[in-house]
């Protein structure tokens, strides 16, 4: 019930933010919180999973596409467009997990690479249907049962759904399956002995995560309003994982503190010392990296720790 | 024996390419029994092991196992069938506590859907609340009470021991399987470590103990089967074994080390 609470407080904390902000912060504030979403379900898959996928940023795309696609070319009214979004986000990462997750490591890093890569390609080849290299544009989120949801509203959309991948993610992470997501990342072969099917637990642990991710992209199409295959680049499969390692590799909080650091730090660096702030991210990588392997949460955990011996002297 | 066997292999063979490792090997483990496997390096055992525990496929014969066919299952369908194992080198999960260790071998005992945990459903929490409990009485089973929410890498090798019985007991397994269990263990861990298989087996639960100790595995099985050259030369009661002039002859050689055991 603890935890009831604080969602419900987070909820109306973040909600009420939405309504405080002009417009550009409104923008980033958006974006911010579908950074911390995917970055949550890429924590699940990359930090408690242990898959090096690379694809994560691409479901992301294939959500955005799926949902714009859907509707305004398809004509599905919105909610059904959501439904079939998902079952095909669902659909492609089994077509994707089952062969590759037999991979490990390197070898699963390559081909969701070139997954992440074929996906650009479809989209700058799919002529209308995709809209090519200039991509889609020029649309607006229907009404949701006879309701305009715009502005402050839709960021409460955005809250929600980071809300409630955070608490799919928390559930699915203190369960069984989260210990059988662990166990595999830690020993496949003493998972095996204690009857965990591995093919399966991975498989699983993809296609959920992939679905987050392609939820979260359906939210991210009617943020600017428009999908093009530059947003979805490699570029944003690797900030994704920068911001997990930053933030603490296998735990929520890491991905939340991760992916809204990462995201804000240029938009605050630029205007001071415009392009040098790509060197300072640099630089702060490779720092946490070396001096702080466990992530930015690992330093709120020492001071947890120095807290408890103090209280305990 | 007019019981039919818990597990029972006949004619189970290993070939790696032409290398015959296994051959012919027939074996029954009746439930609550202790079964000794010894055999000099290179007899076979470690072979005999892995393809009881699924970690191996078999070339020839056959595996029953509670009244079924285990042909061709995967590791963990064995698992699933109630048959569980020790690693010789202990294979922990490092990221985790040792209660957690613990609730990891409860796997197999968790047949709730996905969903009713994404739900939420109270039947999902209580499993989980269960399985905590268990997990605790295992861990105070073996010893490792005051470890319980111990790094499993701030563990001694003997302590990790008696973490790889508790996690393989915790699915509440028909067979546990033990590879070289006393290998690596002091003087006064392996004490601890007969008494513990003692009581597993008292339990009801069939042991197959793999062991190249021979005071300790003489003390403990109910019966023993020797290999040699991936042949089965000799099985009895301890005594039969140190007594069959094959099995001195063959594999034992030093008959002093027998007197004393």
């Amino acid at each position: 019930m603890k935890s009831l609470a604080g969602f419900i407080v987070s909820a109306l904390v973040l909600s009420a933010i939405a309504f405080m902000l002009g417009s550009y912060q409104t923008d980033v504030y958006r974006k911010m919180l579908l950074w911390v979403t995917l970055a949550l379900s890429y924590n699940f898959l990359f930090g408690i999973a242990g898959q090096v996928a690379f694809s994560h940023f691409t479901f992301y795309g294939i959500g955005a596409y799926a949902i714009v696609i859907l509707i305004f070319q398809v004509g599905l009214p919105l909610p059904l467009a959501i439904l079939v979004g998902i079952a095909i986000c669902v659909l492609l990462a089994l077509v994707v997990a089952i062969p590759a997750t037999r991979l490990a490591g390197f070898y699963l890093a390559l081909a969701t690479l070139a997954f992440a890569q074929l996906f650009i390609v479809v989209l700058d080849e799919g002529g209308s249907v995709t809209g090519s290299a200039g991509g889609l544009a020029n649309y607006r989120l229907p009404d949701f049962f006879g309701t305009k949801v715009s502005g402050p509203s839709y960021t409460v959309v955005i809250v929600m759904l980071m809300l409630a991948t955070l608490a799919i993610l928390w559930r699915l992470d203190r369960s069984w399956f989260g210990r059988a997501c662990r166990a595999v990342r830690d020993d496949p072969e003493a998972a095996q002995a204690m009857g965990i099917n591995v093919a399966r637990t991975k498989i699983v642990a993809y296609t959920v995560t992939s679905a987050l991710a392609g939820v979260a992209g359906m939210a991210y199409a009617f943020v600017d309003n428009t999908v093009n295959p530059p947003i979805f680049g490699l570029e944003n499969s690797f900030m994704l994982l920068f911001m997990v390692i930053v933030g603490g590799s296998g735990r929520h909080a890491g991905a939340i503190v991760g992916a809204a650091l990462l995201y804000v730090m240029p938009l605050v660096l630029s205007p001071i010392i415009g392009h040098h702030h790509a060197l300072v991210f640099g630089v702060f990588m490779v720092a946490v990296v070396l001096f702080q392997p466990k992530g930015l949460i690992g330093i709120w955990d020492w001071f947890k720790l120095q807290l408890e011996r103090r209280s305990q002297v | 024996m007019s019981e039919p066997a818990l597990l029972s292999c006949s004619g189970l063979g290993k070939r790696f390419g032409g290398l015959v490792a296994v051959e012919d090997i027939d074996l029954e483990v009746q439930a609550g029994e202790i079964l000794g496997v010894i055999g000099p390096n290179g007899a076979g055992k470690s072979t005999t092991f892995s393809m009881i525990a699924g970690a191996l496929p078999w070339s020839t014969g056959s595996l029953r196992f509670n009244g079924e066919n285990l042909d061709g299952l995967p590791t963990h369908a064995m698992a699933a069938r109630g048959i569980m194992r020790t690693f010789q080198h202990n294979k922990p999960f490092a990221s985790m506590s040792v209660r957690e260790n613990v609730m990891v071998g409860m796997h197999t005992q968790f047949s709730g859907s996905l969903w009713r945990v994404l739900l939420g459903m109270r039947s999902a929490a209580k499993a989980e609340r269960e399985a905590v409990r268990r997990a605790d009485e295992l861990v105070d089973f073996v010893g490792l009470s005051e470890w319980r929410d111990a790094d499993v890498g701030t563990l001694s090798f003997g302590q990790g021991r008696l973490l790889e019985i508790a996690r393989g007991l915790a699915s509440e397994p028909k067979l546990m399987l033990f590879d070289e269990p006393a290998a690596g263990l002091t003087p006064s861990e392996c004490d601890r470590l007969s008494a513990i298989i003692r009581q597993i087996s008292r339990r009801g639960i069939a042991v197959l103990l793999i062991e190249h100790d021979m005071r300790f595995l003489m003390a403990l099985a109910d019966r023993v089967v020797v290999l040699n050259f991936g042949r089965k030369i000799a099985q009895g009661t301890p005594a039969e074994v140190q007594a069959d002039a094959g099995v001195v002859s063959a594999y034992l050689g030093d008959v002093g080390a027998l007197a004393d055991a």
